[in-house]
Formats: C-alpha cells, sequence, structure tokens
C-alpha cells in the first residue's frame, strides 16, 4: 500500500521553481512585460464588457421568444374555471315533495330537482331516482299512467333500479287510470301504503329507500269523480349512506370505466349497472362479408329519451356488420343523460341547441343534423338515419348491404327505408322479399347524398314553418315521383309510445303488431328486379299468375282469400283517378293495417300477405295494372261510414311519429 | 509594493475574468436547458450518441404505433427534405440495408408524422401502452370546424395533434381531418391554460402555428434507415404543398351575426341562384385546377364568402382572380371546352386582362386578372361603350386555402384588407344596386384605350 502513496511535497516544489524561472526571464524584459500587463487589463476589461452585453442580450431575446411563443400558441378563448359546489358533507337530505292537480315538484336540500306546471303535459306519475350517498337525481321520469301500458313502463323501470336508491313518487293531474295490480303491487313493496288504494284522480306522494325504509307518504282523495283531490306537500328528511356502498367493484378495464361513469350518474337501466354479472356494453356482432355499408355514416336522430336512446343503441351495435366509427347520435338539447348513454357504448354524439317549436323543432334537428353527417363525412355518398325509438333488426345493415347499390344506379329512387307500413304480422310473410312504394316511410332509412345536398338543403322547411319533415318530404315537390324500396317484413321495429305525435292508444293500434325481422343474414330474393322497368315486368308476371278472388264475397271476412299458402291472389277495387283511395282506406281500416294515410302504393297496387298468400290490390281504373281485370269482375266499392257520433279523432297529421 | 499591486490586480481580473467564464458556461446550459425542454440538456453526450437517440425514438414510436394498426405517414420537413434528394435510390431499393443512418439520425429536435382521422379507432390504449415504453404523451383537442359552420351544434372536441415525448426526442403527430371539398386539414396548435407551456419548444413545430390544408397523399411504403414508414410519394411535391398550406376558417360566428341582422335570402330565386352559382364554381376549380393555373375568390364571391359563408343570392355572377403571371392562353379554350362560351375579353396580357364567361342561366363568371407592383396589387376594368380603362387598387397580399360550398379553394389571406379596399369600410350592409365603374372604394379612372387598340382590347360575344 505504501509504495503509491502520493508525496505531497514533490510536485509543488517542481511547479514552483518553474514560476520562478518564467518570473526571472520575463523581468529581464520589462518593457515587454509592461505591454503584456496593460494588454490583459484592457483584454480583461473588454470580456467583461462584452459578457454583460451578451448576458443582457440573451436575456432579452429568451424573454422576447417566451412572450412570442405563448402569443401563437396560446388558446384564445381563456378557459373559464367551474365553480365547484362545496363538498357536500351533510349526512341529511330535506326532501320536499308536492303533488296537485296543474303542478308538480320536488325539491332536494333546497334546490328544485323537477317543477313541472305546463299545462296538458307531463300528466302521470312522476318518478325521481337519488343516489343514496350523494342525494344526486339519477333518474327522472314521467309515466302518464292515465294511458294504458305506462304503467307496465314503469314496473319495469322500478325494477331495474338498483337496491338502496332513494325513489320519490308524486302524481300531477291523473296517475291512477290505467294503473294495474301489477303496479300498484311493486309500489305496496316498496312500503307505500297508498298505492293499493290509489284512485281517479287521487293526489299522492312518496319517498322511500329501495328495498329499505319509507320516508314519507301523503294522500289526497278525490272527494268526486269531476274534481281533483286537495294538492299535497311532503316533506322529509333522508339519511346519506358511504359513497363505497353504493359502488360496484368491477375490474379495471376500458369498459367498465365507462360503466362505472355512467352507473355512477345515471338510473333505470339495469342490468348494465349490476355489481354481479352485469350485462356486456360491447357486442362485436359478426362482421358482414362484403359490407357495401361499412362506410356509410349512421346519423341517429334523439330526442330527450335516453332509455329509448339506450334501447336503440344496443340492437344498432348487435346488428351484423355495423360500424361504431360511423354511428353519430344527435341530441337535439342539451341533455346530460342520452349524452351518458352515447358515451356509455363508446360512440359519438352531438347536441343542438333547439331551434323553434313542435313539428318545427324536430324539422330543425333532422336538417342540422344531416348537414353535420355529411359535413362529418364528407367521402359518404349515402347516410342511415335512425330515430332513437327504434329497435334495429339483426340483418339491417345486411339488408341495406345488399340493395344500396340499387339507390347509386336508378335515378328513380328516393329512398330505402326499413319499415313497411303496411307490413303487420298478419300482412307480413316473406323476409326476402322488397317492394318498390310510392310513399316515403321513413323508420330507418338511406338517403343519397346529392339528394340533399342539391335538393332538400336548399329548400328545407324553414324554422317558422311548423311542419313534420316527413310529410315535407313526401310532397310531390320534393318526390318528384320517385319511389322507395322497402322490406316486406320490416328491418326496424318502432317502440317508441312517448313522442310529438304519439301515445299509448295510437301505439298500440298502429305499431305494436308490426311484424320485425329476426333472422340473419337473410338473402335478399332477386334484388334486380327492383329497377324500375325489371320492376313493372315482375308487376306483370306476378299479375299474370295470380288469382282472381271472388269479387262477390265481403273482402273484410277472413273467407275472402281460400284456407291456402304460397299463393299468389288479386283483387279489384274501385279508384277513379289517381288520388282516389276511398275503397282502399276502408279495406285497410277492415285489414287492421295502416289507414290514416295512404301508403305502400304503387302505381295503384298494393302488395301484401294474406293467410301467408301473397295478396295484391289493384285500383280500377286508375291503375295502369287496371288492364289484368278479367271483364267479368266488378271492382269492389267500399263506402265510408257516416261520420260516427263522438267517434275520438286521431290527431290529424297521423303520420309515423318522429322523435 | 507597485510590483506587487500591479500582480495582486492583475489576480483579481483574472479571478473576475474566471468567474465571468464560468458564469457564462452556466448561463449558456441554463439557457440551453429552457429552450429544448428539461429532459434535452441532461445529457450531452456525444453527437452520435444524440444522433441514435433520434432513431431510436422514431422506432419505438414506429413500434407503438403498429402494435395498435395504426397508419400513420412520415411529413417531417426536415427528413423529407433528405429523402427527396435520393428519392430514386429509396425507390428502388425498397428493402436493402442502409450503411449509415442517414436521415432519422438528422439534427432535428421533432420527428413529424400524420395521422388521418377516419383510419383510426380513438383507443385509449394506445396511450396506456406508450406510457409503458417511456413516453411522455400531451393531447391537443379543440372544436371540431367540421361543425362549426353549423347553428348551435356542439360536440366533442376532436384531437387535433398529439406529442410524445422520449428522452431528448419527440415525435410530433398531426391529426388530418377529411373535409367537404375533397381535401384534408389539420387544425391549429393552441395550448389551453392548464398546459404545460414547457413540455416540447412549441415553436419549433413545423406543424400547427396556423391550420393547414392537403390534397390527399398518395403513400409509399419505404424502408429508410432499416425503418420501414409511409411517406408521400412525392416528396418534394409535398413539401411545396405545406409551404403553401395555410388554412382559413370561415368565420362563422360572424356570419351568423350577419344573418341575425339581414336575414338571409331564402326565396326559390335565392336557392336556384346559389345552385347555380355553386355548381359554375365547381366546374371552375375543376377546369383551372387541371390547367394548374392558382386563382382565387374575388371581388363579391370573397365578399359572400368572408361575410356570410355563402355565396351572395343578388351578386348575380362568381368572381375569380387570378395573378397574371399565371395567365395562360389555354385558359379560354378550357373553359369552352367546358360548357362555358367566352362573353367579353377587356385589356390584354400586359394590361388590364379581364375575361367572362357565360354560365348556365345568365350566372356569369367573371376573371379579374391581377398585376402585381411593389407595394400594391392592381386589375384592371374597361367599359365597353366607351373604352375607358378603370384600376382597382389592392394592398398586397397572399393566398390561403379555405372551404367554401364544399370546394377548396384559395382566397387572400388578408382578407379584410382586401374586401375593405374594394368595398369600403361599410362592407357589412348588404348593398344591392352596385356600379362597377363607381362603387368600389379603390376604383380609379386609368385613361382611355385607343381607339386603333378597340378591336383586340374590347372583345364582346
Amino acid at each position: 500500500m505504501d509504495e503509491w502513496k502520493p508525496n505531497p511535497a514533490v510536485k509543488p516544489h517542481k511547479k514552483r521553481s518553474w514560476y520562478l524561472a518564467w518570473k526571472y526571464k520575463l523581468m529581464n524584459q520589462r518593457a515587454l512585460r509592461k505591454l503584456c500587463q496593460t494588454g490583459a487589463v484592457l483584454f480583461l476589461l473588454v470580456t467583461v464588457i462584452v459578457n454583460i452585453k451578451l448576458i443582457l442580450d440573451t436575456r432579452r431575446a429568451a424573454y422576447e421568444e417566451e412572450e412570442e411563443s405563448a402569443q401563437d400558441y396560446d388558446d384564445e378563448m381563456l378557459n373559464v374555471e367551474v365553480p365547484r359546489h362545496p363538498v357536500n358533507n351533510k349526512k341529511v337530505l330535506d326532501v320536499e315533495v308536492y303533488s296537485s292537480r296543474s303542478k308538480v315538484y320536488v325539491a332536494v336540500d333546497g334546490t328544485t330537482v323537477l317543477e313541472d306546471e305546463a299545462r296538458e303535459q307531463g300528466r302521470g306519475i312522476h318518478v325521481i331516482v337519488l343516489n343514496q350517498a350523494t342525494g344526486h337525481v339519477m333518474a327522472k321520469r314521467v309515466f302518464d299512467t292515465y294511458s294504458p301500458h305506462e304503467d307496465e313502463a314503469m314496473v319495469l323501470f322500478l325494477n331495474m333500479v338498483a337496491r338502496g336508491r332513494i325513489l320519490i313518487f308524486t302524481i300531477k293531474d291523473e296517475g291512477s287510470f290505467h294503473l294495474k295490480e301489477t303496479a300498484k303491487n311493486v309500489l305496496k313493496s316498496l312500503g307505500s301504503q297508498v298505492a293499493p288504494f290509489l284512485s281517479w284522480r287521487d293526489m299522492w306522494t312518496f319517498v322511500g329507500k329501495k328495498g329499505g325504509e319509507v320516508y314519507g307518504e301523503k294522500h289526497a282523495k278525490s272527494p268526486a269523480l269531476s274534481t281533483w283531490g286537495d294538492p299535497v306537500l311532503l316533506k322529509t328528511e333522508v339519511h346519506l349512506t358511504s359513497v363505497e356502498d353504493a359502488e360496484c367493484h368491477w375490474p379495471d378495464t376500458e369498459l367498465n370505466r365507462r360503466r362505472k361513469r355512467f352507473c355512477s350518474k345515471v338510473e333505470g337501466y339495469g342490468s348494465v349497472c349490476s355489481c354481479k354479472d352485469p350485462t356486456p356494453i360491447e357486442f362485436n356482432p359478426d362482421p358482414l362479408k362484403d359490407n357495401k355499408v361499412f362506410d356509410v355514416p349512421v346519423a341517429v336522430i334523439a330526442g330527450n329519451r335516453p332509455n329509448y336512446l339506450y334501447r336503440m343503441l344496443r340492437s344498432l351495435l348487435s346488428a351484423q356488420g355495423v360500424n361504431p366509427q360511423m354511428i353519430t347520435v344527435f341530441i337535439d338539447g342539451y341533455y346530460e343523460e342520452p349524452m351518458d348513454v352515447v358515451e356509455l357504448f363508446g360512440l359519438s354524439g352531438i347536441q343542438h341547441t333547439p331551434i323553434s317549436i313542435k313539428n318545427a323543432r324536430v324539422s330543425q334537428h333532422y336538417k342540422a343534423s344531416l348537414t353535420a353527417t355529411f359535413n362529418l363525412f364528407p367521402d359518404a355518398k349515402f347516410a342511415v338515419v335512425l330515430e332513437e325509438d327504434l329497435d334495429i333488426s339483426v340483418d339491417f345493415f345486411s339488408f341495406l348491404s345488399q340493395s344500396i347499390h340499387l339507390l347509386e344506379e336508378d335515378e328513380s329512387l328516393y329512398c330505402i327505408s326499413a319499415w313497411n307500413d303496411q307490413g303487420y304480422e298478419h300482412t307480413a310473410e316473406d323476409p326476402s322479399l322488397l317492394y318498390r312504394v310510392e310513399t316515403m316511410p321513413g323508420l330507418g332509412w338511406v338517403l343519397r347524398k346529392s339528394l340533399y345536398k342539391d335538393e332538400l338543403e336548399p329548400k328545407w322547411p324553414t324554422p317558422e314553418k311548423l311542419w313534420d319533415w316527413d310529410m315535407w318530404m313526401r310532397m310531390p315537390e320534393q318526390r318528384k315521383g320517385r319511389e322507395c324500396i322497402i322490406p316486406d317484413i320490416s328491418r326496424s321495429y318502432h317502440f317508441g309510445i312517448v313522442g310529438l305525435n304519439m301515445n299509448g292508444y295510437f301505439h298500440e293500434a298502429y305499431f305494436k303488431k308490426h311484424k320485425f325481422n329476426t333472422v340473419p343474414n337473410v338473402q335478399l330474393k332477386n334484388v334486380e328486379s327492383l329497377r324500375k322497368e325489371n320492376y313493372e315486368t315482375e308487376i306483370h308476371r306476378l299479375l299474370g299468375e295470380a288469382e282472381v278472388l271472388d269479387h262477390s264475397k265481403n273482402p273484410c271476412e277472413d273467407s275472402f282469400v281460400p284456407d291456402t299458402e304460397g299463393r299468389v291472389y288479386v283483387m279489384f277495387i274501385k279508384m277513379e283517378q289517381e288520388a282516389d283511395f276511398t275503397t282502399w282506406t276502408q279495406l285497410a281500416k277492415c285489414l287492421h293495417i295502416w289507414d290514416l294515410d295512404v301508403r305502400g302504393n304503387h302505381k295503384g297496387l298494393w302488395r301484401l300477405f294474406r293467410k301467408k298468400n301473397h295478396f295484391l290490390v289493384v285500383g280500377v281504373p286508375a291503375s295502369p295494372y287496371s288492364s289484368k281485370k278479367p271483364s267479368s269482375v266488378t271492382p269492389i266499392y267500399m263506402e265510408p261510414p257516416a261520420k260516427e257520433e263522438g267517434a275520438v279523432a286521431v290527431p290529424a297529421v297521423a303520420a309515423a311519429e318522429q322523435t | 509594493m507597485q510590483k506587487i499591486n500591479r500582480n495582486v490586480v492583475l489576480a483579481l481580473l483574472s479571478l473576475t475574468s474566471l468567474v465571468f467564464l464560468l458564469f457564462q458556461l452556466c448561463y449558456y446550459k441554463f439557457y440551453l436547458s429552457q429552450k429544448n425542454g428539461a429532459a434535452f440538456s441532461k445529457v450531452r453526450g456525444s453527437q452520435s450518441g444524440q444522433d441514435s437517440t433520434r432513431w431510436h425514438v422514431v422506432r419505438k414510436f414506429l413500434g407503438l404505433i403498429s402494435s395498435h394498426n395504426i397508419p400513420v405517414y412520415l411529413i417531417d420537413p426536415l427528413i423529407l427534405g433528405l429523402v427527396a434528394k435520393d428519392i430514386g435510390q429509396i425507390r428502388s431499393s425498397p428493402d436493402g440495408p442502409s450503411p449509415e443512418c442517414k436521415y432519422f439520425c438528422a439534427p432535428r429536435d421533432f420527428t413529424t408524422f400524420a395521422l388521418l382521422d377516419k383510419t383510426w379507432k380513438h383507443e385509449a390504449g394506445l396511450f396506456r401502452t406508450a406510457e409503458k415504453m417511456g413516453f411522455q404523451w400531451l393531447k391537443i383537442i379543440n372544436k371540431d370546424p367540421r361543425l362549426d359552420g353549423m347553428d348551435d351544434l356542439s360536440g366533442m372536441e376532436i384531437p387535433l395533434h398529439y406529442i410524445f415525448k422520449l428522452a431528448s426526442h419527440a415525435i410530433h403527430l398531426v391529426v388530418f381531418y377529411e373535409r367537404s371539398g375533397n381535401f384534408l386539414w389539420h387544425g391549429p396548435l393552441r395550448l389551453k391554460q392548464h398546459m404545460d407551456r414547457k413540455f416540447v419548444p412549441f415553436r419549433k413545430l413545423h406543424f400547427g402555428r396556423y391550420p393547414g390544408a392537403y390534397e390527399k397523399p398518395e403513400l409509399l411504403l419505404v424502408s429508410i434507415d432499416d425503418l420501414k414508414v409511409q411517406i408521400p410519394k412525392n416528396p418534394s411535391s409535398f413539401l411545396q404543398e405545406m409551404s403553401h398550406s395555410r388554412f382559413l376558417e370561415c368565420r362563422y360566428r360572424e356570419a351568423r351575426a350577419f344573418f341575425q341582422l339581414y336575414p338571409d335570402d331564402a326565396s326559390l330565386d335565392a336557392v336556384e341562384f346559389r345552385k347555380k352559382a355553386k355548381s359554375l364554381l365547381h366546374l371552375a376549380a375543376l377546369t383551372l385546377n387541371n390547367l394548374g393555373v392558382k386563382f382565387w375568390l374575388s371581388s363579391g364571391t370573397c365578399l359572400g364568402w368572408f361575410r356570410q359563408c355563402n355565396v351572395i343570392p343578388h351578386s348575380k355572377d362568381v368572381d375569380l382572380g387570378i395573378f397574371i403571371r399565371d395567365y395562360k392562353a389555354d385558359i379560354i379554350p378550357a373553359f369552352q371546352k367546358a360548357g362555358l362560351p367566352l362573353k367579353h375579353k377587356f385589356g390584354k396580357v400586359e394590361d388590364s386582362l379581364e375575361l367572362s364567361f357565360q354560365g348556365e342561366d345568365d350566372v356569369k363568371l367573371d376573371i379579374f386578372f391581377f398585376y402585381e407592383e411593389d407595394d400594391h396589387i392592381w386589375n384592371g376594368g374597361t367599359q365597353a361603350k366607351s373604352g375607358k380603362k378603370f384600376k382597382y387598387l389592392f394592398p398586397k397580399f397572399t393566398l390561403c386555402w379555405t372551404e367554401f360550398v364544399e370546394l377548396k379553394v384559395h382566397v387572400p389571406c388578408e382578407t379584410l384588407q382586401y374586401v375593405e379596399a374594394n368595398y369600403g369600410p361599410e362592407w357589412k350592409v348588404p348593398v344591392k344596386t352596385w356600379d362597377w365603374k363607381s362603387s368600389p372604394s379603390n376604383v380609379q379612372d386609368n385613361g382611355v384605350w385607343p381607339v386603333d387598340e378597340w378591336d383586340d382590347v374590347i372583345q364582346i360575344y
């Protein structure tokens, strides 16, 4: 170790001697030395000055640069800080619930969470669900239990609410007329004492925890049929639980994160939020081979019916060949819950500030949605237009994929629609069969971009015109004699029973029994025969082979059509000119199909099924197919019934309801 | 004593200078690190180390991207510039191993890639993998301009830029969107308040100062520096395009305010005229683009775009501007071939040239040629019956892209000055009676054509 220990004495000594020698040398040259010294001093001074200047310069440059870059890349819009609500550590909520003929309201801790005093709206039982840990409103529903089947919807909803949630009920106007036993029992099971005895025009409020305690209930009986019960106001307190108790513990995946966000905000979606074994939110249906509509954008037109939207999107995302990236949901209004549903499924949603009122609002929303769709997908030649109250058939995209080329090639086509207005359980039979019709059914249809951009968009009804967009599209000025292709069995099902032009009675009469295809991968029959000229050949062939029915019988009777299967029959009805639908309307009425306006016709010909036989109806003499009528046959004429007294007039615009 | 003093002074001065030197070094280092982001100054290794870092970061990024099946392509102007020089060689040997790292090791702070929005699903998985690989990332989102033009629609914000940072290098991923008018658009890069301004030196980014408009590129898969990467098929023309790619969004908000004041004409005539003007503009754009002639929206058409984002229904014609240096003799035959006969021709190439073509049903296409001077630009006008000449002066301007009636077209970037020069400060107020000889605020008398030239400079068909 010792041997390489450095010797500190040696080096400095050596250095010092070298220094001295050098110094001595310089001493001998005084002048030179002096010069060097002055030079050094000057040089050093200059260095100092230059240095200082450099520092100042770089600092200024850096400062300027920062300034500039900040200006270039700063967002000009300053983010406004959203004021945070102070964390509510309160363990008790004050709840106030009011029920009366013309007004209901619910206030939680002084904040009004529901207030409805609009006239002729919001009739029935209002239900509010609160989160038992935070007190936030998770769902708000109104069930018009004055009308049929709404009580079933309410039972369904209440069953879907998770245990432990706080439920608030209040009646506006009338809520008992169609409140059946089942629903009353469910309310009873929630702890209501009054529910089983609720009757005509009673007022009622109730607050309770699902599967737990009752916080309060108040009731006012209606003294007579013609009057309402007195308004009731219930004030009560609700005790909050801890957050952990109110949440599920799913494995941490991307999907479950979406699920968690959704389930902590809203209620009433049942198994999607169930802690044990929740229902999937990703479906991965089989892809379609040679899918011609994979790149076609899908616009879902929605309002504020989030539970409808949920059901609709589930069926849409389960359809074979669906491409979630092409789906955009357009929400008419700044509603949160529909947006939550959209985000749950990982789709993109766009909200639209409502313009105008009623039908015009819907119509403006349609316009904005269609324009936005073609803006977002500038390459698209078509757009699929759906509404939030439709179930989508499993072979919806397969149906479109097989037929869309017709829309591209046949100028005489206006649209392809998934809906057959006359396709009821008892009048539709063949999933592989398509028709051409002169009416635009809507309810799941394909729009050609050129039609929209060149014709419809520029002259779309303006906001002050209270028109239905679909009625407008059906007008001859727009349709210009073009036709739509529809399937015999619809590829969409209209399940909505609340809506602008819709109610329970109307739905039951016209939509409930509509046939809906559930068979996957249906191979469409003879798609080429749908082209303009080919279709005429096809119709003539059909009429040629059709057996003429016995025109002496009553066409409304079941026996009018023989008890056969798979045959083709034809009947002739009176139709004086192109717009004479008197007999047709009566026939439609007695066949229990769409009779509110004329749908499904093609040059005075209707095609449907009766008793599994193809059944053709030809209007004579207006239809060009009248020539097929044997001279011996007299076309059937059916007289419209004289106006019955007190008959309930169905809303004049009884169009298929849109949103 | 004197000697000692002097030595002391000398020593002191030396010391000061030493201190300064040290200070300078420190300051320099500090300045650098501030400029390049904290990570950049940590390792000042050898030059080759730096070079290979860049290559490694790019390789890692490409690995990340391909593991998520996201098709990106290289748009880095620096690398494409180098590639453009050797493009023939690169094309001919797509798989050959490269002897040296020539492109991806070139000194720079960023490598820029492009991503077509519609080709990927916005998966969060990508970012989780990126983090696992050591990348720090930044996402810049903003409003969707495709919905901006629409009344009262509010969509989700869309991602415009991503920056992935690893060690001393960063990847800038620019997201391109398809717009009506068959072109690609990328957004500007704007930092929101809470964002880290020092994440990377944003000023050095090649994309994002302005939004940009591009044609859809044809891509080519090449192997450079042993990395397989997609590049634009013709890098030099891409770079050319890039230098003129600045995009201006229509001022939708102002247009809405305009329509609040002056409700839009929704009559059938207006609808019809707009339809015709749109198809005429589409035809003109197609014709001129095929000839490779650069044009822009001028006069009333430009005002329509700037003021109301639409064709002014009472304007009755479509106006385009072309720099006289871009004039081609083929223009007239090309329009005639496209079904637009020449209506009149005023002036000559050397002076005040103006062409007018007859579109469908009385809709006229006017093409004004612009002459550049040192401090202004002008175009000429001619009154047919008197041979009087007029001159319309404009301040100098450059050209930007915009989207108008589903078309990608040029407008002057300095649109306000252009419109104000033409229509005066009251341009916001619609005027239905307009005299081209006296109404414009930039018109000047410019003498009279000599009578012997009339046959040439005043041609009416």
